[in-house]
């Protein structure tokens, strides 16, 4: 059954299926930073969602929605409308692309994002497997 | 006349003779300035029977309407000639400082023909202008030389181009150096400079660009500032440089390893741009009006390097990655020798890498190569074949004429990396597929300042207007042949106002600022029409000086798929490609000629 995005069931079946994931495991093994993504609201999502990740190592822990920005701090916060994440996740969207045109926007170390591109891609990888339902 | 000094300096080096002449105002404004300016000029004063190392080539320093005004990375000039290395359009382009004050001492352009009888330098300072004799500059590095002229006009804020000893040797592969280590690196017009016994120029000014609408253009400039506030790529480009492409390059496919020849390495990581910022770098530089400061001064404790400029993404892959070199203190201390010596690091990074290939082949032995054992991995070697080149000693000789003279000496010209004889850059056409027609059809031979793909499909999304946008790197088709020839019109007009790559304010910001600045009163559509007026002049110049449509191609070693990495599998469909291309620039399919009015010439 496809699971609702953005939700906490969601980051969690995220969570569990990067540390299935050998190929996640190897090529983030350097990685080192948690993550908060966060929804915007636009024409097909009211609110704001905040989904935070713990990754180390090639393994993800602690994956939960937040309330606010205020209930968590995060290495990374990584900010996009609904939409464009839904892009993302359907494979319309690369990720990288999204950066680099302002359309995902990344606060946090560069140093890792940059050192470490294909993380950023197997873990996009991993979720664009998830079944998932955007409610439309 | 608004955005422009409204001057071109002459210079008629046999004669020692001087004189200033007005700014063609009909040129500029159908060619803007930088590149475009010249190759409308030069259209008249080039053939087939111009030697590009003979007094008769005209060799010209060209800034554009921008250059010099508060806008954001306004900081570039041009230099344009017969190119020795190629035969064809010669055309080079560098930051920092010395267009700008070229600007301010009241001129737009030099342009130089003839050649001294002695060495000598030129200095330009608020309108008065000199020869000097340079004997005792003869063979001083470019550091040395940019501090000496300093010194001889008193004043330290006088900006310098000059030739390090590869120029005065006429290496093919000479650049002319400004502002500490930046070149105007490719299609070796250090070596012009180098033929006409001209050291260097040293330029310094207290005047203005005038503006149509000052007012205006600040504002615009202002805004334009505000973009870079938040902007991912600049701020990559602040912390990294250029060189913090390297692992994203290497994912993709885009990173040549091994002499174009290796889709990916386990240890091309290590060049990471975010390695250099964080275990060498001592600081940033800037060039004028730049907030991104990508440039970068590096130290190599090893090799006893304590200020060095660079390296940059280019230099990491053409003296680290191709040649099998993964240490980065290595690749520092390689290009501070090119540096030095003053020449283009991309193509001597080609040069050395077939000879690399051409050793592992057995094609070339120690027998031709005065005992050197050239391999792949051996940063000592190449120190000395940096040295060698520059002094045309020995092997170096042959390495001084370039890749492709290399590859025709060893019998074996399908193994030459260029376009046109100029040596390819460091992304590679397989992982960027539009990138292989602008390798192709790029004015001054394989060049990626001509047509950079490999941002707009990484995202660069702020041409939408003008019908560019990103899509799949890998499409292979009539269309990505058309969005590539667009980009390369874009492109061709960046480097003919002359602005920096980096800025991308996007299109009616850009239109907004050259308005402002000329009152020309242009509508965005108009940026893409001067861009394809410039690349078609250039290859209108190219066709006089013998290229056909036969030469828009690549080489046959970039034709074959790589087996490994983010690009294995792809090779540019060029028919597909180079149809959409010529389409959208109005040319020819057949002859490669324009069909279209584009009121070229009078």
């Amino acid at each position: 059954m496809a699971i609702k995005f953005p939700s906490d069931e969601w980051i969690k079946e995220l969570s569990a299926a990067l540390n299935k994931s050998e190929s996640y495991g190897q090529v983030a093994a350097t990685w080192e930073g948690d993550n908060i993504f966060v929804v915007l609201p636009d024409a097909d999502y009211p609110d704001t969602a905040y989904l935070y990740i713990n990754l180390q190592h090639g393994k993800a822990s602690d994956a939960r929605r937040l309330s606010s920005l205020d209930e968590q701090k995060a290495l990374f916060t990584t900010s996009a409308p609904f939409n464009t994440w839904r892009k993302v996740l359907e494979g319309r969207l690369d990720p990288i692309q999204g950066m680099f045109s302002g359309k995902l926007k990344l606060v946090g170390s560069m140093a890792q994002v940059q050192r470490t591109p294909k993380a950023t891609y197997e873990m996009v990888k991993v979720a664009s497997q998830i079944d998932t339902d955007f409610g439309s | 006349m608004n955005g422009y000094l409204g001057k071109i300096l002459r210079v008629d080096l046999d004669r020692s003779r001087l004189w200033d002449e007005p700014l063609n105002e009909d040129y500029a404004r159908d060619y803007v300035g930088g590149s475009g300016l010249a190759a409308r000029y030069l259209y008249d004063k080039l053939d087939a029977k111009t030697d590009p190392l003979g007094p008769e080539n005209p060799l010209f320093f060209l800034t554009g309407p921008l250059v010099g005004t508060s806008m954001t990375s306004s900081g570039r000039y041009s230099v344009c000639a017969r190119s020795p290395l190629t035969g064809i359009w010669g055309e080079a382009n560098s930051g920092g400082f010395f267009g700008p004050e070229l600007r301010y001492a009241g001129y737009d352009g030099v342009l130089i023909t003839g050649k001294a009888e002695q060495p000598v330098w030129l200095s330009i300072v608020n309108g008065q202008v000199g020869l000097h004799a340079a004997g005792d500059l003869w063979g001083s590095d470019i550091y040395i030389t940019q501090t000496r002229l300093r010194d001889a006009l008193s004043d330290p804020k006088v900006r310098v181009a000059c030739i390090g000893l590869a120029g005065e040797n006429m290496v093919k592969l000479a650049g002319i150096a400004n502002d500490h280590g930046r070149f105007a690196a490719r299609t070796g017009l250090g070596a012009v400079m180098g033929s006409k016994n001209l050291k260097a120029i040293g330029v310094r000014g207290t005047g203005k660009v005038p503006l149509y609408a000052p007012d205006k253009f600040r504002t615009i400039t202002n805004q334009v500032l505000a973009l870079y506030k938040d902007d991912f790529p600049a701020q990559s480009l602040r912390a990294y440089g250029t060189a913090g492409y390297v692992n994203l390059s290497h994912m993709l496919g885009d990173l040549p390893i091994r002499y174009f020849q290796l889709g990916e390495h386990t240890q091309a990581d290590d060049l990471s741009g975010v390695d250099l910022a964080e275990k060498f770098l001592t600081r940033n530089t800037a060039c004028h009006k730049c907030v991104i400061a990508c440039g970068r001064q590096t130290q190599s404790p090893i090799f006893n390097d304590s200020k060095v400029d660079g390296p940059e993404y280019e230099t990491v892959g053409a003296l680290g990655s191709l040649l099998m070199i993964f240490d980065l203190e290595a690749v520092i201390h390689a290009g501070h020798l090119c540096n030095l010596f003053g020449m283009d690091i991309i193509s001597l990074g080609v040069t050395i890498g077939l000879a690399c290939e051409l050793f592992e082949r057995g094609l070339l032995t120690a027998a031709d190569t005065g005992g050197l054992e050239i391999r792949y991995g051996d940063a000592a070697m190449v120190f000395r074949l940096i040295e060698l080149t520059a002094r045309r000693e020995g092997f170096g000789a042959l390495l001084a004429e370039g890749n492709a003279a290399l590859a025709e000496h060893a019998g074996v010209p399908e193994l030459s990396a260029t376009v046109n004889r100029l040596e390819i850059p460091m992304h590679d056409p397989r992982a960027y597929l539009g990138m292989a027609v602008t390798y192709a059809l790029s004015p001054r031979g394989a060049c990626h300042m001509q047509g950079d793909m490999f941002s707009l499909d990484l995202g660069q999304s702020n041409l939408e207007e003008i019908g560019l946008e990103p899509s799949d790197r890998h499409a292979n088709n009539y269309e990505k042949g058309r969005t590539a020839a667009r980009l390369q019109a874009w492109r061709n007009l960046y480097n003919s106002l002359t602005l920096c790559q980096f800025e991308n304010p996007g299109v009616r910001m850009l239109v907004a600022a050259i308005n402002s600045a000329t009152g020309w009163g242009l509508e965005p559509d108009d940026l893409i029409k001067l861009g394809k007026r410039i690349v078609t002049i250039k290859r209108l110049v190219n066709f006089k000086l013998g290229l056909t449509r036969a030469n828009d191609r690549l080489p046959d070693l970039l034709l074959k798929p790589l087996k490994e990495g983010g690009s294995a599998g792809y090779k540019p469909d060029m028919a597909a490609l180079l149809a959409g291309a010529y389409a959208e620039f109005g040319w020819d399919p057949e002859s490669g000629y324009p069909l279209e009015d584009l009121h070229l010439l009078p």
